[in-house]
């Protein structure tokens, strides 16, 4: 298994639109903005321009690889006969999605890692040691439900229409998580919906904790029902799209 | 001991009985063609040889155990119909990558070797023609050294030249005793490449033996002529016939015996006959005979 997940890593960084989408635009953009509002601060968090937007574009760039990795490729696998190939093998079938579910962990590691990295080189960003390893790991870990929504779009969609849901899906969350532009913009109707999404609720925790506080109570728990609702979908999804007749 | 044990299988798709109770048993090490026409039951039976189906009624036995047990102790390789691969790894990362899948693998280089890939090894998958992803497929069969080798139409994308290639390389892997079931509709191949063919027509065993046996047991040859009006009734009687079918004033008579029945035709009936045709009975003639819907 170990082997297999290798193999999917390789496979994803050869991909362009992952490397493009994922790691060259959050940090892309995280130059671009962190150039303009930089040295602002925000109202709402207290955070510096640079600190805010480095959660922000981080959170997107991870949010991506997690959907990116899964959604298509596993509907592509699914439809195209790779799955088959597999089946026929001594590889247990859990195994297919756990791997699919740790690549997609890995693949969220670089976007997460390169933002930190150009705050870090560009606007001189600084945080205690502790703090940075509190942020990284609450943002690594929170990937699990944007992971388990990929699959799950996988199973249930053929790869024509899994490819634009997926899209919709990743900007959709993106935006409404407030990750382009804040929350405090969006039209009340927006604003409402916002509040519900597992990206809201992730973004907040990847802003609280850079702000050296302790996550909210209400966002972890936000983040935590919908990575519990979310795999388990995979799940059944996951189930459904393996049957055997 | 038996490769493979079909006993009384049948399966069902709703109210298509895709197979219909078939029992047939395969010797380790034998090379055997399942023949049929499209829709006989072939990929619906090589698929429940996998576990990859689940028969309605009967049982199926590979190497003595259930076709999931065989699979994950990765006793069977095949190669299905479909089967795209990773577009963005190399055919070494594909074929290294399935080997490792099972506990007693080949080397990468034979794999390699015994698929004709050694010098393709490094380019990707997306940059593959149809005929040299087939090759990488018959690879990915073999991979794991299986006892048992499944190909379900392998050679359907393949050019004349590949294919001869193809059947060549399959040759060397069977050559270790291994057991092989091809799944074909291309008599030629049955006959050039199986020491026995099983031939299968709506889900049942038509005919099971050599090639030789198969043309031997049919209505061996055929005599025809032209009709025109004239009534097609009483030809069936004519000694030795065992089919008569018509086709755009053509009427064609199979028969066992051709003597009798020509001598019958122009002695025993007013009918005007002309152009007057025999033809000899080769695989096809006989593939035919045995297909045919009843």
């Amino acid at each position: 298994m170990r082997h297999y997940i290798k193999v999917e890593m390789l496979r994803m960084l050869r991909n362009k639109r992952y490397i493009i989408f994922v790691v060259a635009f959050p940090v892309g953009f995280y130059l671009l903005y962190s150039n303009l509002w930089g040295s602002e601060s925000d109202q709402a968090t207290g955070l510096r321009g640079s600190v805010l937007l480095m959660v922000s574009m981080a959170a997107y760039g991870a949010l991506a690889a997690a959907m990116m990795s899964t959604a298509v490729p596993w509907s592509q696998e699914r439809h195209s006969g790779w799955l088959r190939q597999l089946q026929i093998t001594p590889l247990p079938g859990r195994a297919i999605i756990l791997t699919k579910l740790a690549s997609s962990m890995l693949l969220v590691l670089p976007s997460l890692l390169l933002v930190g990295l150009a705050a870090v080189l560009t606007q001189h960003v600084s945080l205690p040691p502790l703090q940075w390893a509190e942020l990284i790991l609450a943002m690594w870990a929170g990937t699990i439900p944007f992971a388990a929504l990929g699959l799950a779009i996988g199973s249930l969609l053929p790869p024509d229409t899994a490819q634009p849901v997926a899209m919709i899906g990743m900007f959709g969350l993106a935006l409404l998580g407030g990750l382009w532009f804040p929350e405090s913009m969006m039209p009340a109707a927006m604003k409402s919906i916002a509040h519900v999404t597992p990206s809201y609720d992730y973004a907040r925790v990847g802003w609280q904790i850079a702000a050296g506080e302790a996550p909210h109570a209400a966002d972890a728990a936000g983040i935590l029902a919908w990575g519990v609702a979310l795999v388990a979908l995979a799940l059944v999804a996951y189930r459904r799209a393996t049957v055997r007749a | 001991m038996n490769a493979i044990a079909f006993t009384g299988v049948t399966k069902r798709y709703g109210d298509v009985l895709a197979v219909d109770g078939l029992d047939l048993e395969i010797p380790a090490g034998a090379t055997v063609a399942l023949l049929g026409p499209n829709g006989a039951g072939k990929s619906t039976s090589i698929n429940m040889l996998l576990g990859l189906l689940r028969p309605s009624s009967g049982e199926i036995r590979v190497f003595g155990s259930p076709p999931e047990t065989a699979v994950a102790d990765g006793e069977i390789g095949a190669m299905l119909q479909e089967g795209a691969l990773i577009p963005e790894l190399t055919v070494a990362e594909t074929v290294d990558f399935v080997r490792r899948l099972y506990p007693r693998p080949l080397p990468l280089e034979e794999i390699l070797r015994l698929a004709d890939l050694t010098e393709l090894a490094r380019r990707r998958a997306d940059r593959l023609s149809g005929g040299q992803t087939q090759r990488v497929r018959f690879a990915l069969a073999i991979a794991g050294g299986p006892r048992l080798l499944l190909l379900d139409e392998p050679t359907a994308a393949m050019d004349v030249e590949s294919r001869r290639t193809f059947w060549d390389n399959m040759r060397a892997y069977a050559a270790g005793g291994r057991t092989i079931l091809f799944a074909t509709h291309y008599l030629e191949e049955a006959d050039e490449n199986a020491d026995r063919v099983v031939v299968i027509a709506r889900g049942r065993v038509v005919a099971d033996g050599s090639a030789a046996e198969i043309k031997a047991g049919v209505a061996g040859q055929a005599v025809s002529f032209l009709l025109g009006d004239q009534p097609v009734a009483g030809l069936d009687a004519l000694p030795g016939t065992t089919g008569v079918e018509l086709q755009g004033g053509r009427v064609t008579l199979r028969t066992t015996d051709l003597d009798a029945t020509v001598a019958a035709l122009y002695r025993k009936t007013t009918l005007d006959v002309r152009d007057l045709q025999v033809h000899g009975a080769d695989l096809e003639d006989a593939f035919l005979a045995l297909t045919k819907e009843a």
